[in-house]
């Protein structure tokens, strides 16, 4: 039996039941039951604390053969894999779609900004960089309101908040007001959309996590080539200041996509006891999870996401002039990112499948630390292009290794430190990403002034993810797999009491322990013991 | 004739007749200037087969010109033509003196007859010093090409038409054509071996002078080149710029690497173009560098709907270009946006709704759940059937 069978089914709510016998280190009951005292099937008492531990530790082990944690809702709660999932799938699908490519269709605006309100590029470019920024560096902020007010409310103010951005940005007079409107309002609605929107896909889907994954990172693509055709046809029928105010419209969709984010379903007895055992118990649940820092597997993480990001975006942004600058046609030359875009639609999902094969989701840190790898080879020989030929090779190749890498960001992400705490830990790798983010195609572009030759921008590009991806799999290999297994999560597994029977007053704190404030609405437990 | 079988004929800086229009001009003084040239050919006087403009050329035109007069004055000298280079005697100085400014004067390119005449002189004069600071293009092809030159100021213009022949080179007839209107004077002929060569100099400094000139070669068959002079384009966006009513917008034309004299504005609604009244100082501002002019619109209305031209205006012509602007009122692209938000207020509905009313029907289900669990509670010995009873129930309420 593989031992992630295993903890799938050891951990149940309360309203189902293996009815298996004979399996010692099995859970015959939930644990609720152990609680009150009652003798199990198997004749082995086990006490919450006993049990809490014995999953930890078997956590522990999978992650250190890199394995994924397969883990539930914070509440214990089954993840459906299924059923209402692909509702919630398809909202994700269309909110990471808008997310990424929102910036690139206001950018299509850019010219007639810059006669009406008679700027240079650069100031255009602003409106892009602050809504980066509001994007990924507001992760923490958005962290907190989901862990305080859960999900479904902050993703419906975040998309009232994004269209409100737009529709105001409508009637801006000069271009400060356009930073205010379109870069910080929409650009604060936008991840206070995007980020509870992977909170939830991670909560309904754990068996199929890859593919939903995948399929949900799909709709960046697809929407980008959607929203930059549609932006320029809205521009030559209504101006900018009328496309500015359909766009709003069209943000509104985003909640939508909000509604659909139903919470999952708490049952009513025994589920709190479940939630008495979560990592939490020890301390008062905070707000920011910054426990996740002590994470090995998550700093490591963190740190090549960082300096992946500084090199991931920078090719898409230099191939087109790149093109032209070796004589290629303007159409032509557009086509690249066409190709580009097309193969990627493909590659996301394929990454997703792949990942999800139970061989190979073990090792989901492992093929992520690949599709870096394989992004930077793709850049340092993409440099050497010299012709259109070259340059659509390379388009393909960047694009699948593109939709690989963008497919497994999230889901190693949730692999690395589990469900519970995701909803910090998507927070702060935002925001340190941010950083990269602001500071990499600029740096690229100085670089390309400095020096006027294309093919050292696609290097260094090269260079920094294929560090990234070095630093992903050789701190897996020597950090994680030295870890010993209780180390880090001693502090938070004291040592279980000495006899098996747990006094009744202890059950009655665990049955009134701090509600959960996960996105769902906790449900008072009515029974007293 | 000489070494070298080189034709041609002319007067004056930059000035040169055909051998057929020299025929016309007057038989006599062809053929003694042709006497002329081939002697001093044959007497090694010089390479006058050079077809560039040297000190050398006018003044052997001045000595030919000389020796024309003379030989008109006295038609019996003619038979004591020299037949050697010996130092010719002395002409009248003030005769040399005329012939020297004759020369030296620039040459006009409206196809009249050639300037033997020397009254007109102060007036070139004058001109000479007007225009010799002008610039001077060349342009070159071979047939049969037609090119197209963009002049914005006056210059003084070579036109050089290279022809390669199969047959005779003599055979050959070269004329020059401004439109349709055979050009006269002012080109020069020259082969060498089968190639073909035609020069045609003028100046240009109106509106007149621009145009298209050809240079025809008849052979069999006429081949023909072609050059087309015009002041510079502007090529502006074909888009139209659309505005909304109470904004202001600002149009402009701009012109690459061309300096207007002047800019001007017309607005048009079908076919006539009416300038555009820039006393309303709170309403058009107009305003701009060298090579661009911007045009600003305030307080716009439905009524500053349509098509706005731009002339820009040189020494040698105009050139116009012309930008449609389109005025909405704020309701227009209001209609889309509030037919998105009905959809989604209808959708977001829907989708609450179906929500709650699938949770009221697994309400009664938890109530029954409840029950189920105080009776575990407080029912100990029926611990295996209420296993398997609340594992059925549960399995059928789950998922």
């Amino acid at each position: 039996m593989g031992s992630a069978g295993t903890l799938r089914h050891g951990v149940q709510t309360a309203g189902s039941l293996h009815t298996t016998s004979g399996d010692g280190p099995e859970l015959q009951r939930p644990a609720a039951w152990a609680g009150l005292n009652r003798p199990q099937v198997s004749g082995l008492p086990e006490s919450p604390w006993n049990s809490f531990c014995r999953v930890r530790d078997e956590q522990a082990a999978l992650l250190a053969m890199g394995g994924a944690v397969v883990d539930e809702g914070p509440t214990g709660i089954k993840a459906p894999d299924g059923g209402w999932g692909w509702a919630v799938l398809l909202g994700c699908f269309a909110i990471t779609g808008f997310s990424y490519a929102f910036p690139k269709a206001v950018s299509v605006f850019f010219k007639q900004l810059m006669h009406e309100f008679g700027i240079g590029y650069s100031d255009t470019a602003w409106i892009s960089s602050i809504l980066l920024a509001m994007l990924y560096g507001t992760g923490p902020l958005c962290s907190v309101c989901v862990n305080r007010f859960g999900c479904r409310p902050v993703m419906l103010v975040g998309g009232l908040l994004a269209s409100l951005g737009m529709v105001a940005a409508s009637f801006c007079q000069s271009v400060i007001q356009l930073y205010l409107t379109t870069g910080v309002l929409t650009g604060l609605g936008l991840a206070l959309n995007f980020q509870p929107s992977l909170i939830m896909l991670n909560r309904y889907f754990s068996k199929r996590r890859p593919m939903a994954n995948g399929l949900a990172a799909a709709g960046s693509p697809v929407f980008l080539c959607v929203l930059s055709p549609l932006g320029q046809v809205l521009q030559d029928q209504y101006g900018w200041r009328g496309g500015f105010l359909i766009l709003g419209g069209l943000l509104l969709n985003c909640c939508v996509c909000a509604a659909l984010m139903r919470p999952l379903e708490v049952p009513r007895a025994g589920a709190q006891a479940g939630a008495g055992l979560g990592p939490q118990r020890p301390a008062p649940r905070r707000l920011l999870d910054l426990s996740v820092f002590k994470d090995r597997g998550f700093l490591i993480y963190a740190a090549a996401a960082s300096v992946m990001v500084l090199g991931l975006f920078v090719p898409p942004v230099f191939v087109v002039s790149y093109a032209k600058d070796l004589g290629v046609p303007d159409a032509r030359a557009a086509f690249l990112l066409t190709v580009l875009g097309f193969v990627d639609i493909f590659a996301r999902p394929a990454a997703g499948f792949i990942t999800g094969l139970p061989t190979v989701r073990p090792y989901s840190v492992y093929l992520f630390s690949f599709a870096m790898f394989f992004n930077g080879i793709t850049d340092l020989t993409g440099s050497t292009a010299g012709d259109y030929g070259g340059l659509v090779v390379f388009c393909i190749f960047f694009g699948i290794s593109y939709g690989m890498v963008g497919a497994l960001q999230f889901e190693v992400l949730m692999a690395v430190v589990g469900t519970s705490k995701f909803s910090s830990a998507i927070g702060l790798v935002l925001l340190l990403e941010a950083i990269a983010v602001l500071v990499g195609p600029p740096s690229g572009g100085k670089l390309l002034d400095a020096t006027h030759v294309y093919q050292y921008v696609f290097i260094l590009a090269g260079a920094e993810v294929l560090t990234a991806s070095l630093v992903l799999a050789l701190g897996n290999f020597f950090c994680i797999g030295r870890r010993p297994a209780a180390d880090a999560e001693g502090p938070e597994c004291p040592k279980p009491p000495a006899d098996g029977r747990v006094d009744s007053r202890e059950v009655e704190r665990f049955l009134k322990a701090e509600p959960e404030k996960n996105g769902q609405v906790a449900h008072t437990p009515e029974t007293s013991v | 004739m000489g070494g070298r079988a080189q034709f041609w004929v002319g007067l004056g800086r930059g000035e040169s007749v055909s051998r057929e229009q020299g025929r016309a001009a007057g038989p006599l003084l062809l053929r003694l200037f042709s006497r002329v040239a081939s002697l001093e050919l044959a007497s090694g006087a010089g390479p006058p087969a050079s077809m560039r403009r040297d000190s050398r050329h006018r003044h052997w035109f001045a000595e030919g010109a000389a020796w024309v007069r003379r030989a008109a004055d006295s038609p019996t000298t003619m038979r004591t033509f020299p037949c050697r280079r010996g130092p010719p005697a002395p002409p009248p100085l003030p005769l040399v003196l005329l012939c020297f400014l004759a020369a030296a004067r620039p040459s006009l390119a409206d196809g009249h007859a050639p300037a033997l005449t020397f009254t007109s002189l102060p007036v070139q004069e004058e001109m000479l010093a007007k225009y010799s600071n002008i610039s001077l293009e060349s342009h070159n092809i071979s047939l049969t090409v037609e090119k197209n030159i963009t002049l914005q100021r006056p210059s003084n213009i070579e036109l050089t038409c290279q022809f390669t022949t199969s047959g005779d080179v003599h055979s050959v007839n070269v004329t020059w054509k401004k439109g349709d209107e055979l050009l006269e004077n002012n080109y020069l002929i020259n082969a060498t071996g089968s190639i073909l060569y035609t020069r045609y100099m003028f100046t240009i400094i109106n509106s007149e002078q621009m145009g298209s000139y050809s240079c025809f070669f008849q052979e069999e068959k006429e081949q023909r080149g072609t050059f087309n002079f015009k002041v510079p384009e502007l090529h502006g966006k074909n888009k139209p710029l659309i505005t909304y009513v109470g904004d202001s917008t600002v149009l402009t034309c701009k012109c690459e690497e061309c300096f207007p004299l002047n800019w001007t504005w017309y607005s048009s609604n079908e076919s006539v173009q009416v300038p555009l009244d820039v006393q309303m100082k709170d309403k058009y501002v107009i305003s701009g560098k060298h090579n661009e002019t911007r045009l600003k619109i305030m307080h716009l209305s439905e009524e500053d709907q349509g098509s706005y031209w731009c002339h820009a205006i040189f020494q040698l012509g105009e050139s116009e270009d012309h930008v449609e602007l389109v005025v909405l009122s704020y309701l227009v692209p209001l209609k889309p946006f509030l037919a998105i938000a009905a959809e989604v207020v209808l959708l977001v509905t829907i989708i609450l709704l179906c929500e709650m009313y699938f949770q009221k029907k697994k309400q009664p289900d938890d109530g029954k759940e409840f029950e189920q669990i105080e009776q575990l509670k407080s029912d100990d010995s029926n611990g295996i059937e209420n296993n398997a009873s609340r594992h059925r129930k549960n399995e059928s309420v789950g998922q």
